[in-house]
Protein backbone atom coordinates (compact mmCIF):
# COMPACT_ATOMS: atom_id res chain seq x y z
CA UNK A 1 0.00 0.00 0.00
CA UNK A 2 1.75 3.14 -1.19
CA UNK A 3 2.41 6.15 1.03
CA UNK A 4 0.15 9.04 0.13
CA UNK A 5 -2.77 6.76 -0.75
CA UNK A 6 -6.36 7.37 0.31
CA UNK A 7 -8.25 4.16 0.92
CA UNK A 8 -11.09 2.71 2.97
CA UNK A 9 -10.15 1.67 6.49
CA UNK A 10 -12.13 0.45 9.47
CA UNK A 11 -10.66 3.12 11.71
CA UNK A 12 -10.70 2.25 15.42
CA UNK A 13 -12.94 4.24 17.75
CA UNK A 14 -12.34 5.56 21.26
CA UNK A 15 -14.98 3.10 22.51
CA UNK A 16 -13.18 0.07 21.00
CA UNK A 17 -9.67 1.33 20.29
CA UNK A 18 -8.10 -2.02 19.49
CA UNK A 19 -10.74 -3.40 17.13
CA UNK A 20 -11.65 -2.52 13.54
CA UNK A 21 -14.18 0.29 13.76
CA UNK A 22 -16.31 2.32 11.40
CA UNK A 23 -15.51 2.66 7.69
CA UNK A 24 -13.69 5.88 6.86
CA UNK A 25 -11.34 6.97 4.15
CA UNK A 26 -7.85 6.96 5.61
CA UNK A 27 -4.65 8.56 4.41
CA UNK A 28 -1.53 6.36 4.40
CA UNK A 29 1.10 8.58 5.94
CA UNK A 30 3.85 6.01 5.95
CA UNK A 31 4.57 2.37 6.67
CA UNK A 32 6.36 -0.85 5.93
CA UNK A 33 5.28 -3.63 3.56
CA UNK A 34 3.19 -5.18 6.36
CA UNK A 35 2.02 -2.28 8.57
CA UNK A 36 1.04 1.32 7.95
CA UNK A 37 0.27 4.51 9.83
CA UNK A 38 -3.06 5.88 8.67
CA UNK A 39 -4.52 9.31 9.40
CA UNK A 40 -8.22 9.71 10.05
CA UNK A 41 -10.47 11.65 7.70
CA UNK A 42 -14.09 12.68 8.09
CA UNK A 43 -16.57 14.55 5.96
CA UNK A 44 -18.33 15.83 9.09
CA UNK A 45 -17.85 19.60 9.20
CA UNK A 46 -15.89 21.03 12.10
CA UNK A 47 -18.18 22.78 14.62
CA UNK A 48 -18.35 26.51 14.00
CA UNK A 49 -16.73 28.81 16.60
CA UNK A 50 -14.37 25.97 17.57
CA UNK A 51 -10.75 26.48 16.60
CA UNK A 52 -9.22 23.77 14.46
CA UNK A 53 -6.61 21.78 16.36
CA UNK A 54 -3.06 21.62 15.04
CA UNK A 55 -2.69 18.78 12.60
CA UNK A 56 -6.03 19.25 10.87
CA UNK A 57 -6.03 19.91 7.12
CA UNK A 58 -9.30 21.05 5.54
CA UNK A 59 -9.99 19.87 1.97
CA UNK A 60 -12.54 21.86 0.02
CA UNK A 61 -14.99 20.14 -2.29
CA UNK A 62 -12.77 21.07 -5.25
CA UNK A 63 -9.68 19.61 -3.63
CA UNK A 64 -11.65 16.53 -2.63
CA UNK A 65 -12.84 16.06 -6.21
CA UNK A 66 -9.23 16.01 -7.40
CA UNK A 67 -8.71 13.15 -4.94
CA UNK A 68 -11.73 11.23 -6.30
CA UNK A 69 -13.87 12.11 -3.28
CA UNK A 70 -17.36 13.48 -3.60
CA UNK A 71 -17.36 15.83 -0.60
CA UNK A 72 -14.99 18.14 1.21
CA UNK A 73 -13.37 16.57 4.24
CA UNK A 74 -11.02 17.03 7.16
CA UNK A 75 -7.79 15.08 7.40
CA UNK A 76 -6.60 14.71 10.98
CA UNK A 77 -2.91 14.07 11.40
CA UNK A 78 -3.45 14.31 15.16
CA UNK A 79 -5.61 11.14 15.04
CA UNK A 80 -3.64 8.28 13.57
CA UNK A 81 -3.56 4.50 13.77
CA UNK A 82 -0.82 1.92 13.34
CA UNK A 83 -2.48 -0.98 11.60
CA UNK A 84 -1.50 -4.25 9.92
CA UNK A 85 -2.14 -4.43 6.20
CA UNK A 86 -4.93 -6.99 6.33
CA UNK A 87 -8.48 -7.18 5.06
CA UNK A 88 -9.80 -7.07 8.62
CA UNK A 89 -8.69 -3.42 8.86
CA UNK A 90 -8.75 -2.52 5.15
CA UNK A 91 -11.95 -3.97 3.66
CA UNK A 92 -10.78 -3.51 0.07
CA UNK A 93 -7.31 -4.88 0.71
CA UNK A 94 -7.79 -7.96 -1.48
CA UNK A 95 -8.56 -5.70 -4.44
CA UNK A 96 -4.90 -4.64 -4.54
CA UNK A 97 -4.27 -1.39 -6.42
CA UNK A 98 -8.00 -1.05 -7.07
CA UNK A 99 -8.45 -0.39 -3.34
CA UNK A 100 -6.68 2.95 -3.72
CA UNK A 101 -9.14 5.81 -4.11
CA UNK A 102 -6.43 8.34 -4.95
CA UNK A 103 -2.78 9.09 -4.30
CA UNK A 104 -1.92 12.56 -3.05
CA UNK A 105 0.42 14.43 -5.41
CA UNK A 106 3.94 14.84 -4.04
CA UNK A 107 3.53 18.52 -3.00
CA UNK A 108 0.51 17.56 -0.90
CA UNK A 109 2.37 14.57 0.59
CA UNK A 110 5.18 16.96 1.50
CA UNK A 111 2.75 19.41 3.11
CA UNK A 112 1.10 16.67 5.16
CA UNK A 113 4.46 15.25 6.19
CA UNK A 114 5.55 18.69 7.39
CA UNK A 115 2.39 19.00 9.47
CA UNK A 116 3.04 15.60 11.04
CA UNK A 117 6.67 16.57 11.73
CA UNK A 118 5.47 19.71 13.55
CA UNK A 119 3.10 17.67 15.68
CA UNK A 120 5.85 15.20 16.59
CA UNK A 121 8.20 18.07 17.47
CA UNK A 122 5.53 19.76 19.60
CA UNK A 123 4.75 16.51 21.38
CA UNK A 124 8.43 15.83 22.04
CA UNK A 125 8.98 19.36 23.40
CA UNK A 126 5.99 19.07 25.73
CA UNK A 127 7.10 15.70 27.03
CA UNK A 128 10.61 16.98 27.69
CA UNK A 129 9.22 20.08 29.38
CA UNK A 130 7.02 18.04 31.68
CA UNK A 131 9.40 15.17 32.27
CA UNK A 132 8.84 11.47 31.76
CA UNK B 1 12.64 20.42 57.84
CA UNK B 2 9.26 19.28 56.68
CA UNK B 3 5.74 20.18 57.52
CA UNK B 4 2.47 18.55 56.70
CA UNK B 5 -0.47 20.11 54.93
CA UNK B 6 -3.03 17.93 56.61
CA UNK B 7 -5.44 19.74 58.90
CA UNK B 8 -7.76 18.63 61.68
CA UNK B 9 -10.52 16.42 60.33
CA UNK B 10 -13.16 19.15 60.66
CA UNK B 11 -11.26 21.31 58.17
CA UNK B 12 -10.34 18.72 55.61
CA UNK B 13 -12.01 19.63 52.37
CA UNK B 14 -10.94 16.48 50.53
CA UNK B 15 -11.99 13.78 52.98
CA UNK B 16 -15.76 14.23 53.01
CA UNK B 17 -17.60 11.00 52.31
CA UNK B 18 -20.18 11.04 49.54
CA UNK B 19 -23.74 11.42 50.75
CA UNK B 20 -27.09 10.96 49.09
CA UNK B 21 -27.08 14.61 48.06
CA UNK B 22 -23.43 14.68 46.90
CA UNK B 23 -22.89 12.16 44.14
CA UNK B 24 -19.27 13.04 43.29
CA UNK B 25 -16.79 10.15 43.38
CA UNK B 26 -15.28 9.50 46.81
CA UNK B 27 -12.01 11.31 47.40
CA UNK B 28 -8.89 9.87 48.93
CA UNK B 29 -7.04 11.79 51.66
CA UNK B 30 -3.30 12.07 51.20
CA UNK B 31 -0.61 13.56 53.41
CA UNK B 32 1.72 15.97 51.67
CA UNK B 33 5.04 16.89 53.25
CA UNK B 34 6.67 20.18 52.29
CA UNK B 35 9.35 22.31 53.85
CA UNK B 36 7.87 24.85 56.26
CA UNK B 37 8.70 27.94 54.21
CA UNK B 38 6.99 26.59 51.13
CA UNK B 39 4.00 25.44 53.14
CA UNK B 40 3.60 28.92 54.67
CA UNK B 41 3.91 30.52 51.26
CA UNK B 42 1.27 28.25 49.77
CA UNK B 43 -1.01 28.90 52.75
CA UNK B 44 -0.63 32.65 52.22
CA UNK B 45 -1.46 32.34 48.52
CA UNK B 46 -4.49 30.19 49.30
CA UNK B 47 -5.73 32.72 51.88
CA UNK B 48 -5.26 35.55 49.40
CA UNK B 49 -7.43 33.63 46.94
CA UNK B 50 -9.99 33.00 49.69
CA UNK B 51 -9.74 29.25 49.55
CA UNK B 52 -8.43 26.45 51.71
CA UNK B 53 -4.90 25.18 51.30
CA UNK B 54 -6.30 21.76 50.41
CA UNK B 55 -8.45 23.27 47.68
CA UNK B 56 -5.56 25.33 46.38
CA UNK B 57 -3.22 22.34 46.17
CA UNK B 58 -5.92 20.14 44.64
CA UNK B 59 -6.66 22.75 41.98
CA UNK B 60 -2.97 23.12 41.13
CA UNK B 61 -2.57 19.36 40.82
CA UNK B 62 -5.69 19.01 38.64
CA UNK B 63 -4.38 21.77 36.39
CA UNK B 64 -1.06 19.96 36.04
CA UNK B 65 -2.87 16.69 35.30
CA UNK B 66 -4.94 18.35 32.58
CA UNK B 67 -1.80 19.85 31.03
CA UNK B 68 -0.10 16.48 31.07
CA UNK B 69 -3.08 14.78 29.42
CA UNK B 70 -3.18 17.49 26.80
CA UNK B 71 0.53 17.03 26.10
CA UNK B 72 0.10 13.31 25.68
CA UNK B 73 -2.71 13.90 23.24
CA UNK B 74 -0.95 16.13 20.79
CA UNK B 75 -1.23 12.97 18.74
CA UNK B 76 -3.84 10.32 19.44
CA UNK B 77 -2.33 7.02 18.39
CA UNK B 78 -4.39 3.86 18.04
CA UNK B 79 -2.27 0.72 17.84
CA UNK B 80 -3.75 -2.53 16.55
CA UNK B 81 -2.90 -5.63 18.58
CA UNK B 82 0.05 -7.58 17.23
CA UNK B 83 1.74 -4.71 15.38
CA UNK B 84 5.47 -4.28 15.83
CA UNK B 85 6.83 -1.85 18.39
CA UNK B 86 9.61 -0.48 16.20
CA UNK B 87 10.51 -0.09 12.55
CA UNK B 88 13.86 0.02 10.79
CA UNK B 89 14.30 3.02 8.47
CA UNK B 90 15.18 0.73 5.57
CA UNK B 91 11.79 -1.01 5.93
CA UNK B 92 9.86 2.21 5.24
CA UNK B 93 8.16 1.99 1.85
CA UNK B 94 9.27 4.61 -0.61
CA UNK B 95 6.56 6.64 -2.34
CA UNK B 96 6.51 6.84 -6.11
CA UNK B 97 8.58 9.80 -7.32
CA UNK B 98 9.91 10.55 -3.82
CA UNK B 99 13.30 12.26 -3.79
CA UNK B 100 16.12 10.99 -1.61
CA UNK B 101 15.67 14.01 0.65
CA UNK B 102 11.92 13.49 1.01
CA UNK B 103 12.39 9.79 1.63
CA UNK B 104 14.98 10.43 4.35
CA UNK B 105 12.65 12.91 6.05
CA UNK B 106 9.78 10.43 5.95
CA UNK B 107 11.97 7.64 7.28
CA UNK B 108 12.90 9.83 10.26
CA UNK B 109 9.25 10.78 10.81
CA UNK B 110 8.18 7.14 10.58
CA UNK B 111 10.63 6.03 13.25
CA UNK B 112 9.37 8.85 15.52
CA UNK B 113 5.72 8.05 14.93
CA UNK B 114 6.33 4.37 15.49
CA UNK B 115 7.74 5.11 18.93
CA UNK B 116 4.47 6.70 20.11
CA UNK B 117 2.62 4.16 22.24
CA UNK B 118 -1.10 3.53 22.11
CA UNK B 119 -2.43 6.45 24.15
CA UNK B 120 -6.15 5.82 23.76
Amino acid sequence: MVPGAFLRVLFPTSEAPRRPGLPHIGYVLTGSPVEVIVAYTTSQPWPSHTPLPAGVRVFTAEEAARLNQSRGFLLRLDVIARLPLTSSWFPDFDAGEAAIIAVAPMPLQRELRAMAENLVRWRRDLIQMRGP
Amino acid sequence: MTDTLTKPAAHRGTTARPTATHRQPAKVAITLRLDADRARRLEAIAQAENRSLTNYVETALLRELARREEAERVITMYVAPGTSTSIRPEDVIRAEGETDEDYAARQALTVELWSIPDNT
